[in-house]
C-alpha cells in the first residue's frame, strides 16, 4: 500500500515526542466515574481555580511592569499570590493531580490554558 | 447493510477505476444531486484505529483526489444503509457544495517546526540578569522576593513569546505567498514553535515546497517537518453542530500517521 503524501523530516522521534506531549495535556473530558468521581470533580474545580490564579498573577505582573503598585501593595499582592500558590500545591497533592493535568480542551476555542 | 464512508466528492458519477477500502471492499459512489458520498460495504463492525484501517481510509481518499475534489469524512463514519447516507447528504447538501467549490484544486500541507526553546530561554534570562538593576521590584521581604521571582518569569515568558511570534511571522510570510488559507498554532509545547496547515492550489505546490526549502536552509538550529499533499482535512467548514467531518482526533490525520511511524516508513520520515 503506498500513499502519495510525503512526510519529510530528519527528526521523526523529536516530532513524535512533542506531539505526544500535546495529547497528554489536552484531556477531552473530565474523567468522572463512581470509582474516581472525587478526583474528576476536583480536577475540574482546580482547573478553574488555577485559571483564575494565573489571571490574577498576570494582572499583578502587568501592574508591576507598569510600576503602578506601591511598596505596600507589592507586599500584600506578594503575600496573597504566595498563599494562593501554596494552597494550590497542597490541593493538587491531596487529589494526586499534576500541573499538566489542570487544563481543558474547549474544542474549537482551543485550550483553557 | 452498513456503509463505511470515506468522503464527499463533487460528482454523481461512478468511480472509474476500482478502489479498495476497508476489509478490501470495493468503494462506490452514492450520488445525491450533482455530488456523491463514496462508501464501501462493511461486514464486521469497525474496530479501533489500527494502522491498516487508517492507511486504507487515507489511501481511498488520496485515490479519489486524483479524479475529484474530496471532502474527507472522519475516520470511523458508518451509516446504516443507503437511506442513512442519502438523508445525511440531503441535510448537508448546501454546506458540501460550498466546501467543494472552495476547496476545488486545492490540497493541504502541514509544517511543524521545533526550535531550541531551552537555549532561547537561557539567552533571555542571561540578558535579563545583565539588566537586573532595571527590575522594578527591589529585593526585600519574602513577599517581595516572591513577586520579583514571578516578575522575572513573566518577563522571560513574554520575551519568549515575542521571539516565537517574530520567527513565525517571518516563516509565514514566505508560506502565505502560495497559500489560499492557513491555520497556525504557535507554541503547542515550548519546543513546538509552529504547527501549521496551509491550503495550497495544486499548481502552486512546487512553489510552496520551494518556499519551505528556502526557510529551512538558514535555520540550522531548527527542526522542520513537512508533509503533504493531504486532502483538506483542516479546511472543511461545517455548521458547529455537525461532527461529520470535524473531529479533534481526526483533524490532522497526519498526527496519527506520524505516531504510527512504521505506517509511512520510519526510515523515510
Amino acid at each position: 500500500m503506498t500513499l502519495n503524501s510525503v512526510v519529510e523530516t530528519d527528526f521523526p522521534k523529536e516530532f513524535v515526542e512533542e506531539m505526544q506531549k500535546t495529547e497528554d495535556v489536552l484531556p477531552e473530558k473530565i474523567d468522572a466515574n463512581p470509582e474516581n468521581v472525587e478526583k474528576g470533580l476536583a480536577k475540574l474545580v482546580l482547573t478553574l481555580i488555577e485559571l483564575i490564579r494565573k489571571l490574577l498573577e498576570k494582572q499583578a505582573m502587568r501592574r508591576v511592569e507598569a510600576d503602578s503598585l506601591s511598596e505596600e501593595e507589592i507586599e500584600r499582592v506578594g503575600e496573597t499570590l504566595m498563599k494562593l500558590e501554596n494552597k494550590m500545591k497542597e490541593l493538587k497533592q491531596i487529589f494526586g493531580l499534576k500541573d499538566e493535568e489542570l487544563n481543558l480542551n474547549l474544542g474549537p476555542l482551543g485550550d483553557l490554558m | 447493510m452498513r456503509l463505511y464512508t470515506y468522503g464527499i466528492i463533487d460528482s454523481s458519477n461512478q468511480v472509474n477505476e476500482p478502489i479498495y477500502g476497508l476489509e478490501g471492499a470495493c468503494v462506490y459512489n452514492i450520488p445525491y444531486c450533482d455530488i456523491g458520498a463514496v462508501v464501501s460495504e462493511l461486514k464486521e463492525p469497525v474496530q479501533n484505529v489500527t494502522r491498516s484501517s487508517v492507511l486504507a481510509h487515507e489511501e481511498v481518499i488520496e485515490r479519489l483526489m486524483e479524479y475529484f475534489t474530496v471532502l474527507p469524512v472522519k475516520f470511523h463514519t458508518v451509516f446504516d444503509g443507503r437511506d442513512g447516507v442519502l438523508s445525511m447528504m440531503q441535510s448537508y447538501y448546501k454546506d458540501f457544495k460550498n466546501n467543494l467549490d472552495r476547496l476545488r484544486n486545492k490540497v493541504e500541507f502541514g509544517i511543524k517546526v521545533i526550535w531550541p526553546a531551552d537555549k532561547v530561554k537561557k539567552r533571555i534570562m542571561n540578558s535579563q540578569k545583565k539588566n537586573e538593576r532595571e527590575m522594578p521590584v527591589p529585593a526585600g521581604s519574602s513577599n517581595k522576593k516572591f513577586i520579583r521571582k514571578k516578575f522575572e518569569e513573566y518577563k522571560t515568558n513574554k520575551e519568549f513569546e515575542e521571539k516565537a511570534n517574530k520567527f513565525i511571522n517571518v516563516m509565514d510570510i514566505f508560506f502565505s505567498k502560495f497559500a489560499a488559507e492557513k491555520k497556525l498554532k504557535k507554541l503547542k509545547t515550548e519546543n513546538l514553535l509552529l504547527d501549521a496547515v496551509y491550503l495550497v492550489e495544486k499548481d502552486k505546490q512546487d512553489d510552496f515546497k520551494e518556499a519551505f526549502e528556502h526557510i529551512k536552509g538558514p535555520h540550522t538550529s531548527f527542526k522542520f517537518l513537512f508533509s503533504g499533499p493531504w486532502p483538506a482535512y483542516n479546511f472543511v467548514i461545517l455548521p458547529k453542530n455537525s461532527d461529520l467531518l470535524k473531529d479533534s482526533k481526526q483533524e490532522d490525520l497526519f498526527d496519527k500517521v506520524v505516531q504510527h511511524q512504521e505506517l509511512v516508513g520510519a526510515d523515510k520520515i
